[in-house]
């Protein structure tokens, strides 16, 4: 699961849960592949981002020194940050891991780099 | 758009994961022929619900490379495993996520949502006695999980109809969803229920094929 994909996961589904988000991000394996950097589309998906997971993420990763805690303006014309960001979103895969909901403590495994977010029947 | 590789998937594969059909190639064509629209609409989230072997989430991953995050859900978790390896074969990068539909993803964030639905029509007797007789199998779960890919219930609708409620809650504001149909599933009657909840739809192809008769309708929302 890459951090991108992080940012846009939710326990919102949970019943009684009002925000779900963000999910706590436990590490436990990861691996790092490279991929190509396109800073017209990191730039383009910032507005769809939220900035605290992102940041959240970074922390996680041990990665808080690349990124500013609070979404900086003008990122467009800061290439390093834009590539920070990429590395973070798009090149860090978490093998094996957890989520937690951050208001029912809920429990969610990162297996074989995939989230386990299926909740019971008498979780909705 | 290329279509990918499967022949990593083994006849074992397909013992619990769908296996590629003429309603996923119609899928695929129709996107394929809807590429200028999909080019201008620079989808920064795709997401496929029910991804199963994951060819189509796949190919358009391979198409959006480096433009657009790619995500793929399904609740049988050899599926999702199985969408992995099929993107990882064709050299496309996507994350699967194992979910309900689209439950565990932020409101209102998808640009571009792709669903071949289970779409068979079923007595709810029959999805019931389905389940339970693999429930006395030995590999249950996951022969459960076949059957959930493509039994619909009553008019093959039982999932689609979830899906449509949920549809306001899905899309982003530009989002677009390419659902495939069965005739049986009263596309026309689609069409109107998403009308009542805002949205437009058309039948953007459809395909005779034996036995069945086969629906791409394209949804956007109603800018009205």
């Amino acid at each position: 699961m890459k951090l991108s994909t992080y940012n846009f996961l939710t326990s919102m589904a949970i019943k009684g849960v009002k925000v779900g988000y963000p999910l706590k991000l436990t590490i436990n394996k990861k691996d790092v592949i490279e991929s190509e950097f396109n800073p017209v589309f990191i730039e383009r998906l910032l507005p769809k981002l939220d900035w605290s997971a992102v940041y959240g993420a970074a922390q996680v990763a041990e990665l808080a020194e690349d990124i500013p805690a609070a979404q900086p303006e003008n990122i467009a014309e800061d290439e390093q940050l834009l590539q920070r960001l990429h590395h973070l979103l798009f090149e860090i895969d978490v093998l094996e891991g957890q989520l937690e909901c951050p208001e029912t403590g809920r429990i969610f495994p990162i297996a074989d780099g995939i989230p386990n977010m299926l909740l019971n029947e008498d979780e909705v | 758009m290329e279509t990918p590789h499967t022949e990593h998937l083994s006849s074992v594969d397909y013992e619990h994961v769908y296996e590629p059909a003429e309603d996923s190639f119609l899928l695929l064509d129709a996107l394929e022929s809807d590429l200028k629209f999909l080019d201008k609409l620079q989808p920064r989230l795709c997401v496929e619900i029910g991804s199963g072997s994951g060819i189509i989430i796949t190919a358009l991953a391979k198409h959006f490379a480096h433009t657009s995050i790619c995500l793929a859900t399904d609740i049988n978790p050899r599926a999702c495993n199985a969408t992995k390896r099929t993107a990882s074969r064709n050299g496309a990068r996507l994350d699967s996520v194992r979910c309900n539909l689209a439950a565990a993803l932020r409101r209102r964030s998808v640009d571009l949502l792709l669903f071949n639905p289970p779409y068979v029509v079923t007595s709810d007797e029959e999805l019931h006695c389905q389940t339970l007789m693999s429930d006395q199998a030995a590999n249950s779960a996951t022969q459960r999980n076949l059957v959930y890919s493509w039994a619909g219930g009553r008019d093959g609708r039982r999932v689609i109809d979830i899906l449509l409620e949920q549809l306001e809650d899905i899309l982003s504001p530009s989002g677009v969803l390419y659902l495939l149909l069965l005739r049986e599933n009263k596309p026309d009657e689609i069409i109107k229920q998403l009308a009542n909840l805002k949205f437009k739809a058309v039948k953007y192809m459809e395909r005779r094929i034996p036995g069945e008769y086969l629906y791409i309708l394209k949804v956007t929302r109603d800018p009205d």
